[in-house]
């Protein structure tokens, strides 16, 4: 992926001139680290609860208010690693992204999401009855005493109401309801929600008391994941704006509501190989500058000269309030950038032949990953389906890269017929075509899918039912 | 590949809750072991160390390193009886009165040390020097336990007394430096 698409064809001649499969190694580095990631992440929940009963905690359980007591801090415990975990997962790290793509990472970052909470909130009831049952008090009278008699613990209560807020906005059906703004900003309080559950870990609690070797580790992982927050969230998109000096150079129509914004900068031969991932771009005007959008690059990274000046392109359409806006850009607006990140790269190849499957707006990503994944001429094929003919924004371009690079490209136009659930065209769908109709040798194929959500599921299905693997489907998320 | 990860995930994971609990099972074992030798020899050495005290306050220097057996801070608690052993042969014996200071008694959450105060061969208050403060819950519970530890000994007049429930580590460390002070006060 660090290479353009005219070096990219050299290596890969000569590697596959045997029949072999070029990206066999690299597949199997990207699953291994996968595995390992899983590995760390239920090791580290493990950890947590080992360091507890290092402390002698299962001696707990030989009482009824003890077991109590016991179960609360494991869930605490557990419930307090998940976040950690929910925050590294969110944090971008390049590890994480280039191993299962961060669409997949917020993926399982949401899955955690409601059992964080349902812990952190079985830690507090658990405990209060413990507590309780130690003190010859009732729950609620235990959690009153908590709150006033010791220290902390005040902010321990802010923390979880923090957290319920937070987890109950994100909610599909709640989130919905709201604007994205409104659901990120609430979003933002999982930091202070964090906070304000540290101290209580520390101080109340006798497993990270002072000298303890369970401290540190606490400490360390507590501070670990900051600093990576830190680090991923804040200093490297900084780091990468004030290096690229992104500036808005034209906004051209591609098509009916859809529209290419052409940018320049410095240093972009460092993101080639970047076609089709998606970065976070911020466009530094009045009214503009805080809104951040998720758009990924619809061609490879241009390089002029040997200082890495370039240009960049992304295409997008009309959707949102900020998206409309981004027509209207003027050339001149300085551009801050965060990434690239995902997996819709050469980086998550493993077979020798790809298969790209666009839709609406969705083509774009497609057409700048068959600009630089490296395939030998008859190994790849193109698929892009639209209402109609109009609807396949860039389409003269990928006609063009599909000649010179020797790929198989079909247009798929015409509405969806009704009451059946394909991600053809009417005609195609009653003729019976499926996508192994397209494309033969599916099982030796990467398959790249871009689209409406719903669209997309029904080209995955339709994979899977020809036997594709899950490992062959890379998929882009939008609605993230 | 997924059960690769799954599998090792597995593994890992049991290994190291395997591994704390072992260690755990240890602590809480020895943790224990400490508790009762420290409850029994505590009240044997003490009662030694503070009937020597009682004998000669000149002999209040060598106790401290007799009362090896877990009472690290002891050197308080014989300066204490070192004194009272002078107030108690100045007044008398059984019959003293005066303040006898209990031994501090080690617990994993922290130390505990109590005092009394002795009139007319009754007790008449027990005051706690130090209470186990490991942690804020230890602190809570303490502070907890203490008045009603010290409402049931002046009642009760010994150490003879109902542990406090949820409190148990704190009560009996409270006791136990208490029968200390009372074998001082020769009571």
């Amino acid at each position: 992926m660090n290479t353009s698409t005219q070096t990219a064809q050299q290596p890969l001649a000569r590697r596959a001139g045997a029949g072999g499969n070029p990206f066999a190694a690299q597949h199997r580095r990207r699953m291994f680290r996968g595995d390992l990631l899983t590995v760390i992440a239920w090791s580290s929940i493990a950890a947590a609860i080992a360091l507890w009963l290092a402390d002698g905690g299962a001696s707990g359980f030989s009482t009824p208010g003890g077991t109590f007591t016991a179960l609360g801090i494991v869930a605490g415990l557990a419930g307090m690693d998940l976040v950690l975990l929910m925050l590294l997962l969110a944090a971008r790290l390049p590890i994480i992204d280039g191993a299962v793509g961060h669409d997949r990472a917020l993926e399982f970052h949401r899955k955690l999401g409601k059992p964080a909470l349902y812990l952190l909130l079985a830690h507090g009831v658990l405990l209060a009855v413990g507590y309780g049952m130690a003190d010859g008090l009732d729950p609620v009278s235990e959690a009153v005493s908590l709150w006033v008699q010791v220290p902390d613990m005040w902010l321990a209560y802010i923390s979880i109401l923090l957290f319920i807020a937070v987890v109950v906005t994100s909610l599909v059906a709640v989130r919905r309801r709201f604007p994205y703004e409104f659901w990120y900003a609430v979003h933002l309080l999982t930091y202070a929600a964090v906070l304000t559950a540290i101290p209580h870990q520390f101080s109340v609690g006798g497993l990270f008391a002072e000298g303890t070797w369970q401290r540190w580790y606490w400490l360390a992982v507590c501070i670990g994941t900051g600093a990576a927050l830190a680090h991923y969230r804040v200093l490297e998109p900084i780091v990468a704006t004030v290096r690229h000096q992104l500036t808005v150079s034209r906004v051209v129509s591609a098509g009916h509501g859809v529209v290419s914004i052409e940018m320049t900068g410095r240093h972009l031969d460092e993101l080639a190989g970047s076609g089709g991932r998606f970065f976070i771009w911020r466009f530094l005007a009045p009214g503009q500058w805080w809104h951040p959008h998720p758009f990924s690059l619809s061609a490879e990274p241009v390089t002029f000269g040997a200082d890495g000046g370039g240009r960049l392109r992304i295409t997008v359409r009309n959707l949102g309030r900020g998206s409309a806006a981004l027509a209207r850009l003027r050339p001149g607006t300085r551009v801050a950038v965060e990434g690239p990140y995902g997996l819709f790269s050469s980086a998550s190849r493993s077979r020798r032949k790809v298969v790209l499957i666009g839709a609406g707006i969705g083509i774009t990503p497609i057409r700048a990953l068959l600009e630089n994944t490296p395939f030998a001429p008859g190994e790849a094929t193109v698929i892009l389906r639209g209402h109609n003919q109009s609807g396949l924004y860039l389409g003269d371009e990928i006609l063009d890269l599909c000649q010179r690079r020797g790929a198989t490209l079909f247009h798929l136009t015409g509405r969806r017929p009704r009451g059946v659930s394909t991600w053809l065209p009417e005609s195609e769908s009653r003729a019976g075509y499926r996508l192994a109709s397209y494309a033969p040798d599916l099982a030796g194929s990467d398959i790249y899918v871009c689209g409406p959500d719903a669209w997309a599921r029904n080209v995955l299905d339709d994979a899977r039912q020809a036997g594709v693997r899950e490992e062959q489907l890379h998929y882009e998320r939008f609605d993230w | 590949m997924r059960i690769r990860a799954v599998v090792s995930a597995t593994l890992a994971s049991a290994g190291i809750l395997l591994a704390g609990w072992q260690s755990g099972a240890h602590v809480a074992e020895s943790a224990s072991a400490v508790g009762t030798t420290a409850g029994t020899a505590g009240t044997g050495t003490t009662g030694t160390g503070s009937a020597k005290s009682g004998l000669g306050s000149s002999a209040g220097g060598s106790t401290s390193g007799s009362a090896a057996s877990g009472d690290t801070s002891s050197g308080t608690g014989t300066s204490g009886s070192g004194a009272s052993g002078s107030s108690g042969s100045s007044s008398g014996s059984s019959s003293a009165g005066g303040t006898f200071t209990g031994d501090s008694v080690q617990t994993r959450f922290g130390s505990v040390q109590v005092q009394i105060s002795v009139s007319g061969g009754k007790i008449t208050d027990v005051k706690a020097l130090q209470l186990t403060d490991e942690d804020r819950r230890s602190v809570q519970i303490s502070n907890r336990a203490a008045p009603l530890l010290r409402s049931e000994v002046l009642q009760a007049q010994s150490a003879n007394v109902q542990t406090i429930s949820g409190a148990t580590v704190t009560s009996s460390a409270y006791l136990t430096s208490l029968q200390a002070a009372l074998d001082a006060a020769h009571l």
